[in-house]
């Protein structure tokens, strides 16, 4: 396949990926706010610190309003981490690859790009956000469905899962280090009560409450969450388990030795760490390490598949 | 629907669906009376699910403007045309006689010009015309067709009769929009679907694959690409559209490179690959810097070198071009005459060649009557269109044909065909109780169409049955095309249809 292609197709998955994760944070953040009592540490704001876009958003709000917030989050073009932007990106790297993807991908990409327009002027009202942020989760679920079922295991289908598992560990490290965060900032004591709920909150923003009730057998709890996210070997939603999926899928491309080399790197580095011994408050620094990592692999993936011609001068990154 | 029916009247027109108020044609008249049967409401529930569909599938196409490019909705209206069966096989053949014919005239062209030394037409026509390429020269391509895709314009005159207006051989685009346009009535206008013996057109990009690996016969499963200038291009959802459906490489100019062996190659993650056949959507200019304009971004440098060599079979072949021009339009019939001794099946409209002295005179005496073309331009522009124009329009066009009238030619002003159309009527939006009122919004009225068949040569020919049909959704207007407040509409070819033929048979 060509290079060009496999490189949006990869995008097209890390924004699919971005989009759905975007919108169940929101939707689960907001539900975490109708629990807490007002002025506490946590606020509308962590969300904005959790895409490290505080400055970005200071410079085009002057309050950090909800409205203010979710605009920014949501509907802003100029947030580069915006769901806004993440869906159209998705959409313009499926119309430049109609060839390679079943048809109705391209019908369904272009159905939620159309809804979010017309929805985009509404989601200052709590309840038409949520809806509109039901819906984008929704049709983000049917295009992986509908790749998952009419395509081929090829080439495409490859570069598109590794996409997506790259986007899903980054967008869990960026949600656990917030957490950690919040946790081990000077809280009042108020905040320490609420340990339970922020910790079966951030199972649910990545989707993995059930599945960690079911597999851990223990009332949730910090440290065993982490344990879960990062290193849970059948739970696809866990750090581990995308990094392994990545390096398994990648022996199925043209030389991958180096991209191979350090997802497992990354992967080892993981689990050799003691992470029931690992205080929360230095989770964060981890998650920051694992961050960086991530972005290595990715350059290792693109200097090895993208931009083949290595002489050459350095390509834009898919369509944006 | 039955009174929007009953009060239409094509007026002098020749109209494609009706033969006189109240009475359809016998091809259009199940149609009709299907369409007459329907509520107002149903109808233009009709008319939004056909939108909803079009947004949907994501149907544009691009309009250029100074705020930028702005991807439009494809402007389609759900009464379909409809031509009988029996008139198409005679269109059909005369299509295959006309692509053949010009398919010899550009392999003579390039390979000795036997037609201008025996004086059937003056070599300095075929001289000036922007699309001749030197470079060509000496070539052969497989089966020695140069035009592989071609869509050529056909409009009817009041006579009844179908002319050719023009054949467009180098890029020819519109064919994803004709596969749409049934897509679209399919899902609107089910039911209609059992009751007539319609031609499917889904068929098309399979001929287009195999008249593509047609020019490589030499191969048994040669890799076949489809080269688009990019994104930003107009007709790119047709390429990206034609790519996914004929299972094409879609690929731009920066994905190729032409190495040492003299091959065509794609740069993919397994390092390069051979291409063996690329149907290029960008003009013969931009292919190949080495050899055209060197400012060309969007080509690759070498390509020519390799099909000259034979590497790679490109579609439609460098130079084809050459053809596609207003004054060498002119002498096609001659050209028929010449390569096949046949006569030409479909007639071209009646042309006034200016350089020729005895028609420049009649061109300047008639000029206010006249449509005058300029040789190379397309899509409408530099044309005087006698009727419509206003004297000091029409006193710049004669001092243009004095001066070079080489690059002229000039046709009577032809009154298009009509069918029905369904167009909203003007109602004030903030009235909304009229609006809301159904008959006040939707009315069927008589508007403008021409007709674009595609051809397909390469070891064989093709012709789609029917094509794209264009409507000039502006009361009394000739102007068809989308970036100007044209529209399309779905073409029936209808009637006498081999049973293997019907479209429930393809769809199974």
């Amino acid at each position: 396949m060509l290079s060009r292609v496999a490189e949006r197709v990869y995008w097209m998955a890390r924004y699919l990926e971005r989009a759905e994760k975007t919108a169940r944070l929101i939707n689960v953040h907001t539900a975490l706010l109708m629990d807490l009592p007002g002025r506490m540490e946590i606020n509308w704001f962590t969300l904005v610190r959790l895409f490290n876009a505080e400055s970005l958003f200071r410079q085009h709000y002057d309050w950090a309003t909800e409205a203010n917030i979710m605009q920014f989050l949501i509907a802003d073009p100029k947030n580069p981490s915006s769901l806004a932007t993440s869906l159209a990106n998705a959409r313009e790297n499926v119309r430049t690859s109609l060839d390679v993807l079943p048809e109705e991908i391209w019908e369904q990409a272009n159905q939620i790009y159309l809804l979010m327009n017309e929805s985009l002027p509404g989601i200052a009202d709590r309840h038409k956000r949520q809806l509109f942020l039901r819906e984008v989760m929704k049709h983000c679920q049917c295009i992986r469905g509908a790749l998952d079922s009419h395509m081929s295991r090829d080439h495409s289908f490859d570069f598109m899962q590794i996409g997506k598992h790259l986007e899903r560990a980054d967008m869990s490290s960026r949600i656990l280090e917030m957490t950690s965060l919040l946790l081990s900032e000077e809280r009042s004591e108020m905040l320490r009560k609420y340990d339970g709920i922020l910790w079966t909150n951030l199972l649910q923003a990545l989707s993995a409450r059930q599945m960690y009730l079911q597999h851990v057998h223990s009332r949730v709890e910090g440290q065993r969450v982490m344990l879960f996210l990062l290193t849970d070997e059948v739970f696809p939603g866990s750090v581990g388990y995308s990094l392994g999926a990545m390096a398994r899928r990648m022996r199925y491309l043209p030389e991958p030795q180096l991209p191979i080399e350090v997802a497992q790197r990354v992967h080892e580095h993981l689990s050799t760490q003691d992470l029931s011994a690992l205080p929360a408050e230095r989770v964060h620094t981890l998650m920051d390490h694992l961050q960086g990592e991530l972005g290595e692999l990715h350059t290792a993936i693109a200097t090895t598949w993208f931009y083949p011609d290595r002489s050459g001068q350095q390509q834009t990154q898919g369509l944006s | 629907m039955k009174q929007e029916w009953n009060q239409y009247d094509p007026g002098s027109f020749y109209d494609e669906l009706i033969a006189a108020v109240h009475q359809p044609r016998e091809a259009s008249y199940k149609l009709v009376e299907y369409l007459r049967h329907l509520t107002p409401d149903r109808f233009r529930q009709c008319v939004q699910e056909s939108e909803a569909v079009i947004r949907e599938m994501g149907i544009t196409f691009t309009v250029y403007s100074d705020a930028g490019n702005i991807d439009r909705a494809w402007p389609f209206d759900i009464i379909p045309r409809i031509i009988p069966a029996k008139e198409w096989d005679c269109t059909e053949m005369g299509l295959k006689q006309r692509i053949r014919a010009l398919n010899m005239f550009i392999q003579d062209i390039y390979n000795g010009g036997q037609i201008l030394k025996d004086g059937v037409m003056p070599a300095d026509v075929v001289m000036q015309s922007k699309g001749y390429r030197e470079a060509c020269i000496g070539m052969t391509p497989p089966h020695g067709v140069w035009a592989n895709i071609c869509g050529s314009d056909l409009v009817r005159h009041s006579d009844g009769v179908l002319y050719v207006l023009e054949d467009n051989l180098r890029v020819p685009s519109g064919v994803a929009y004709m596969l749409e346009n049934r897509n679209i009535t399919k899902r609107v206008l089910p039911e209609i679907f059992n009751t007539l013996p319609i031609r499917p057109v889904s068929d098309y990009p399979a001929h287009l694959y195999e008249m593509l690996a047609s020019l490589r016969p030499d191969l048994e499963d040669p890799t076949i690409a489809l080269m688009t200038p990019g994104v930003y291009n107009s007709a790119y959802f047709e390429h990206a559209f034609l790519a996914q459906q004929a299972g094409l490489v879609l690929l731009e100019g920066a994905d190729l490179t032409v190495c040492k062996d003299g091959y065509v190659y794609m740069k993919t993650i397994k390092g390069l690959e051979r291409v063996d056949v690329i149907y290029r959507r960008i003009d013969d200019d931009f292919i190949d810097p080495e050899v055209f304009r060197e400012d060309s971004m969007l080509g690759v440098p070498g390509i020519m070198r390799a099909w000259k060599e034979g590497k790679v079979a490109i579609a439609n072949a460098p130079g084809c071009g050459v053809a596609d021009d207003k004054v060498i339009y002119a002498y096609v019939p001659d050209m028929i005459r010449y390569y096949l001794g046949e006569e030409p099946t479909l007639p071209n409209v009646p042309t006034y060649v200016c350089r020729r002295e005895e028609d420049r005179a009649y061109v300047l005496e008639h000029l206010a009557e006249l449509v005058v073309k300029p040789a190379n331009e397309s899509g409408g522009y530099g044309m005087l269109v006698g009727p419509h124009s206003t004297p000091e329009k029409v006193e710049e066009f004669r001092a243009l044909i004095l001066e070079n009238p080489n690059n002229y030619i000039a046709q009577p002003t032809l009154s298009l065909s009509v069918t029905p159309t369904s167009c909203e009527t003007q109602v004030d939006v903030n009235d909304r109780r009229r609006a809301s009122d159904p008959r006040n919004t939707i009315k069927i009225a008589p508007r403008h169409v021409d007709l674009r068949p595609f051809i397909l040569s390469g070891k064989d020919i093709f012709v789609t049955p029917g094509g794209l049909t264009r409507v000039a959704l502006v009361e009394g207007s000739l102007v068809v095309n989308s970036s100007q407040g044209g529209g399309s509409k779905d073409t029936w070819i209808v009637g006498d249809a081999a049973p293997e033929m019907s479209e429930e048979g393809e769809e199974a």
